[in-house]
């Protein structure tokens, strides 16, 4: 089968490039450093030549409010127009957990405004709600940094393994589409801040990770579980523990 | 898997030295140190791939055996490699047959054979027949085998610590690759990586550089670019660089916004008529699944025609297309601003992002251009059409001629019909139609007739909202049929799209409405004509109203000059008797009120005097009375008389004319003989009493009046009533307030200032004086019955005036045996002859003022003895009393 992976040198399409090569599909990893533009439609139309299945993967470079709606919205309309246009069978997008529940945070506004895109585009699909990423922890500890301290929340936290993730993207993108969307978590539920003190912790980091009680993510307040699945929910294999584990193994 | 690797190699060959083989060896790195040198330097002197390829021509084959070499990259987009250079001039396999195939493939990245490769730390050789059949390697390897290569050795071309490429060498002698070979290649890798990446780079830039030349060139082309053709021919001239045998078209939207319709176009692909002229005349839904996705997509779109025609089998472009064997083709809107102009569609099979972005935004500005010239043509052609037109109505002086010059103009002209033109009336609240144009609705007569004579007002919906608005509305002629608009109905017949109404206005003063029926109307034209049409039509009002002024002003100089006729009739009533002091009172007391007077009495009792003596006695005594008499005009006119009626309205009607009624607006109208009125116009007569208004005949005009009705008759109206001949609801309505005027016979005491009064009239107007009459004149006056009453008694005097001599009346004629004495009402009544015979006695013994015989006797007027009246009047019992009262 050919299949699109459009973000396809991201940290998630990477891995669900190399998975699904190594099933044998023949797979083109789109992104500006291939030659393949959702924003400028540079090379789109080529690569949607006899596409059966479009991933979309693709990320914002700027999350600047209305930068990541304009990207998300411009690169929908280009991307579905595109696959309408060469008969593209399924898409898949990788969206968040609660992402219609947290509207007041303008990264959410434009995931949502990327599923309403897909669900009206007529093509049949699947939405993968994901948690956040391992690797995604780190980067949340930062923006919470005040001097040495990191002030975060104790709002119910799941996240997931790249690799699991990667993993269920394959496998729901090589499915029938659901023409729906579904949830995929980490194995084990946190409150954010005690994943992120785990985190410094054996990463060595001076900083001290401080529960400052309010429920937020972001800037944005939030519910306690907006972050979580609220029912069933596709589990990954990779703890957080083990997780950490081949981290430091990699640095 | 068996590699040979230099080492291995190497190992052999230096296995046992010597003085002379190290001196050989030492020999051995000079030169290879002094090739490496001069082939980096060579290196880092290339810039395309020709510049590469005769280095490994004419410099590595001049030092080395080899049949030849190739560079393929990797693409990581699909993780495959594929040739980039091939420098096979002696290549043996360029006659195989699948040559071709493998210069245009992609070999997967993930296979061992080239893993091994990626994997090596240097340039790696490989026997041909052990590794062609393993089940993933690439097919070039038995390609080559079957042309008799028998080795190969590959070395990986990095970029950025990042393997880019791979340098294939292929030799068909076994154990051909030398290991000074191996060494020079594995010391020129960096080079010609970089030199690869060099080339690559040069390649974009160049790339680059054609596409911005070609860009240029296009946007000086279409710098110039003023017309339609013009803009075609560029197009085609461009896109005839990027693809010789395809075509292109343009499609513009239209001013609906709803279709798109073609604009310019190359459909030289094909000649077939049918298909050209369709393709050329159709307009094309914008929502037709294609024209729409193009139009919302910021980025050109790759389409394939069958694909789209299964989407939908009902867009008939794309089955032409098809015909035409466009098999794929690109769409991009073009765009000006934020505003969708049109798209461009093209016979391509792949999509130069940056190059089609770059034409239309020329062809956009282009075409923005255009239509903006068109616009600025069209508005100078209509600025000078209406300047024609302006000239056209400042002579228009009749509703005729503005109709005429209102037809022209929008009908050949601006492909519009006229519907109605309302006017507003003096009362400010109604609107009359003006002008209409009949033929418009042929099959709907009645309706349009209908809607033509109601008369509505400035509150009607429509026209309300027309009259409020700036400048006009347009009506959407389905939509106001889907809102229920009644009028629509009528509108739809004409198969007009639109309805445009727009307010007449003179300065900001509304005069009227204009409904026209067109499909699209340019606001800067029907703004123009409008203005001109409330010019003229105020004008033609003006006019209008000034020939009425002076229609009205020679009428009313008809009648003042009758009224100096007859000032002498009316100055004063003549008559002090009882009889006379009664009808006096009437009049007085009626006088001041609105009233309708019936005054009957015979003829020539003065009827006109009085109806006159009541109007000036009236408050509406500055105006002048209107009088009709009702006998004097045939039944045919008599109605256009009274009530006025528009031009044509009848054969003979060449004129607009004012009736009676209306010219005694605010005055009084007298209508003598009443009793002659026929029944038809009795019926309008009292329906304009009841209404207080009419409508000229063959007009739709209501006109609101205020007149005082004085009706007169010698008839007894009651007696008509029975008889069928008079109306009677209109006499109830007349005979509000009766007045009865006495026969002279009965007024005897009046018969000498009568006479007098009229001696000294017609004395005055003959020149002759006359100071006397005899008593015996006055004693034959006074015993005349006159049935001609007053009239007769003023005719005998002027007759008599003109016979008399001397200034002295000696005798007059009165009339023997007048017929009409036997006509006389007073004795034609249901009387027994007994009855007639008293009362007949008695008026004549009065008349003579109680003389019963001898001259000037009763008995001599009866002509009978006076023994016989005594006798009769005893049996009659006639008593004194009887006739001296
Ligand atoms: N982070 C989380 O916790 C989380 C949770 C749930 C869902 N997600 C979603 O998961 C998706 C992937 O996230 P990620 O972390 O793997 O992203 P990432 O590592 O930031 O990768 C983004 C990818 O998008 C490509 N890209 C950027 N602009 C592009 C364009 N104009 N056209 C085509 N490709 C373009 C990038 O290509 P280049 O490398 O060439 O720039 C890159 O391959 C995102 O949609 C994100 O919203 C994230």
């Amino acid at each position: 089968m050919k299949i699109v992976v459009i973000g396809g040198s991201g940290l998630i399409g990477t891995k669900v490039v190399a998975q699904l090569r190594e099933k044998g599909h023949q797979v083109i990893a789109g992104s500006p450093s291939t030659g393949i533009n959702t924003i400028t439609g540079e090379g789109l139309a080529a690569a949607m030549k006899d596409t059966d299945i479009v991933i979309d993967l693709a990320n914002s470079p700027s999350f600047e409010d209305n930068a990541v709606m304009e990207f998300f919205q411009t690169a929908g309309r280009n991307l579905l127009g595109a696959e309408i246009s060469a008969g593209v069978k399924h898409h898949v997008a990788l969206s968040i957990v609660g992402v219609d529940i947290m509207q007041n945070i303008g990264y959410m506004r434009a995931k949502m405004a990327q599923e309403d895109l897909i669900r009206q585009s007529g093509i049949p699909y699947t939405i993968i709600r994901s948690t956040q990423f391992f690797e995604f922890i780190g980067g949340i500890a930062n923006q919470a940094t005040q001097g040495n301290e990191v002030h975060l929340s104790d709002v119910k936290f799941q996240p997931i393994a790249s690799d699991d993730v990667a993993a269920f993207v394959v496998k729901y993108a090589l499915g029938a589409p659901l023409n729906n969307k579904i949830e995929i978590a980490g194995p084990d539920r946190f409150d954010m801040y005690q994943v992120a003190d785990r985190y410094l912790q054996y990463m060595k980091d001076p900083r001290k990770v401080i529960a400052n009680g309010k429920p937020e993510y972001f800037g944005g307040a939030v519910t306690h579980a907006a972050l979580v699945p609220a029912g069933l929910a596709d589990l990954g294999a990779v703890s957080f523990e083990n997780w950490l584990t081949t981290q430091l193994q990699n640095a | 898997m068996k590699e040979n690797s230099r080492d291995s190699k190497s190992g052999k060959k230096a296995a046992a030295p010597s003085d002379n083989v190290l001196l050989q060896t030492v020999e051995q790195y000079k030169r290879e140190r002094e090739i490496l040198l001069a082939l980096s330097s060579d290196l880092t002197k290339v810039r395309d791939k020709n510049d590469l390829i005769l280095l490994f021509k004419k410099r590595i084959k001049g030092l080395f055996y080899i049949s030849h070499t190739i560079v393929t990259l990797i693409d990581y987009k699909d993780a495959t490699y594929t040739p980039f250079l091939l420098d096979n001039d002696g290549s043996p396999i360029r006659s195989h047959q699948r040559y071709q195939e493998m210069v245009h493939s992609r070999f997967p990245l993930n296979e061992p054979f080239i893993q091994s490769v990626l994997h090596a730390a240097a340039p790696i050789s490989f026997l041909l027949e052990d590794i062609m059949n393993e089940p993933q390697s690439p097919p070039f390897l038995r390609v080559n085998y079957e042309k008799g290569v028998k080795e190969i050795l590959m070395a990986t071309l990095m970029k950025e610590e990042k393997a880019m490429g791979f340098l294939h060498v292929y030799t068909d002698k076994p154990g051909g690759f030398s290991t000074e070979f191996r060494s020079i290649i594995n010391g020129i890798i960096p080079q010609i990586s970089s030199a690869v990446s060099n080339i690559i780079k040069n390649e974009e830039l160049l790339k680059e550089e054609e596409e911005k030349s070609f860009l240029l060139d296009f946007s000086s082309e279409i710098a110039t670019v003023r017309t339609k053709e013009g803009l075609a021919r560029a197009v085609q001239g461009a896109l005839h660089k990027l693809n010789p045998s395809g075509g292109f078209v343009i499609r513009r939207i239209n001013e609906d916004k709803k279709a798109l319709s073609p604009y310019v176009h190359d459909l030289s692909k094909t000649h077939d008529k049918k298909i050209l002229t369709a393709l050329e005349n159709s307009v094309f839904p914008i929502n037709d699944g294609i024209q729409n996705r193009i139009l919302n997509s910021a980025i050109p779109m790759l389409f394939n025609t069958e694909r789209e025609i299964q989407r939908s089998p009902d867009s008939a472009y794309l089955q032409y297309w098809k015909q035409m064997g466009m098999e794929n083709f690109a769409g991009i809107r073009l765009r000006n601003g934020e505003t969708n102009l049109g798209i461009l569609l093209l016979d391509l099979d792949d999509i130069n992002v940056k190059l089609l972005k770059g034409i239309c935004a020329q062809v956009s500005i282009a075409m923005a251009n255009i239509m903006a010239n068109e616009q600025i043509t069209k508005t100078q052609e209509e600025q000078s059409f209406l300047l024609d037109f302006s000239k056209d109505i400042t002579r228009v002086r009749t509703r005729l001629d503005l109709q005429k010059a209102i037809f022209t103009v929008l009908d050949k002209t601006m492909h519009t019909q006229l519907a109605m033109i309302r006017v507003i009336d003096d009362d400010g609240i109604h609107l009359s139609s003006f002008m209409y144009d009949r033929s418009l609705f042929p099959n709907t007569k009645g309706t349009f007739d209908d809607m033509v004579a109601i008369r509505i007002t400035v509150e009607e919906t429509y026209t309300a909202q027309v009259l409020a608005s700036e400048e006009g509305l347009m009506f959407n002629v389905e939509e106001e049929l889907k809102n229920g608009n009644a009028y629509a109905t009528l509108w739809k017949t004409t198969g007009l799209k639109n309805m445009y109404a727009l307010p007449l206005r003179v300065g900001d003063k509304n005069i009227g409405t204009i409904w026209m029926l067109a499909n699209r109307l340019s606001p800067l034209l029907v703004k123009g004509i409008c203005a001109q049409i409330s010019i003229a039509i105020a004008n033609i009002q003006a006019n209008e109203q000034l020939d009425g002024y002076k229609k009205k002003l020679e009428v009313e100089n008809d009648y003042l000059k009758e009224q100096i006729k007859t000032i002498y009739n009316f100055s004063e009533i003549i008559g002090s008797g009882e009889a006379m002091q009664k009808v006096y009172r009437l009049i007085s007391l009626v006088a001041d009120s609105n009233t309708s007077v019936l005054v009957t009495g015979e003829t020539g009792t003065g009827k006109e005097l009085i109806a006159r003596a009541i109007h000036n006695a009236s408050p509406r005594k500055e105006k002048l009375m209107v009088k009709v008499n009702c006998a004097a005009l045939p039944a045919s006119l008599i109605e256009s008389e009274l009530f006025g009626h528009e031009r044509g309205a009848f054969t003979g009607a060449v004129d607009r004319r004012i009736g009676k009624f209306e010219l005694a607006n605010n005055s009084t109208l007298f209508l003598d003989e009443i009793g002659e009125l026929p029944l038809d116009a009795q019926a309008k007569l009292l329906r304009v009493i009841q209404e207080r208004e009419l409508e000229r005949i063959g007009g739709k005009q209501t006109i609101k009046l205020d007149v005082r009705l004085i009706a007169a008759t010698n008839r007894n109206l009651e007696e008509e009533i029975k008889a069928g001949r008079f109306r009677a609801d209109l006499y109830f309505r007349l005979n509000v307030f009766p007045i009865h005027l006495p026969p002279l016979r009965q007024r005897l005491e009046d018969i000498e200032p009568l006479t007098n009064f009229f001696i000294q009239k017609y004395a005055r107007s003959t020149g002759r004086k006359i100071r006397s009459i005899s008593p015996r004149v006055m004693h034959k006056l006074r015993s005349y019955t006159w049935p001609g009453n007053v009239r007769e008694l003023e005719h005998l005097v002027e007759r008599s005036i003109l016979l008399s001599e001397d200034g002295k009346i000696e005798d007059i004629y009165i009339p023997e045996n007048a017929a009409e004495d036997q006509q006389n009402p007073a004795l034609l009544l249901n009387r027994s002859l007994d009855e007639v015979e008293r009362s007949y006695i008695i008026e004549t013994l009065k008349r003579c003022a109680g003389k019963i015989s001898g001259a000037g006797s009763a008995a001599e007027v009866l002509k009978i003895p006076g023994n016989t009246l005594h006798s009769k009047m005893k049996k009659l019992g006639i008593y004194k009393s009887d006739y001296f009262s």
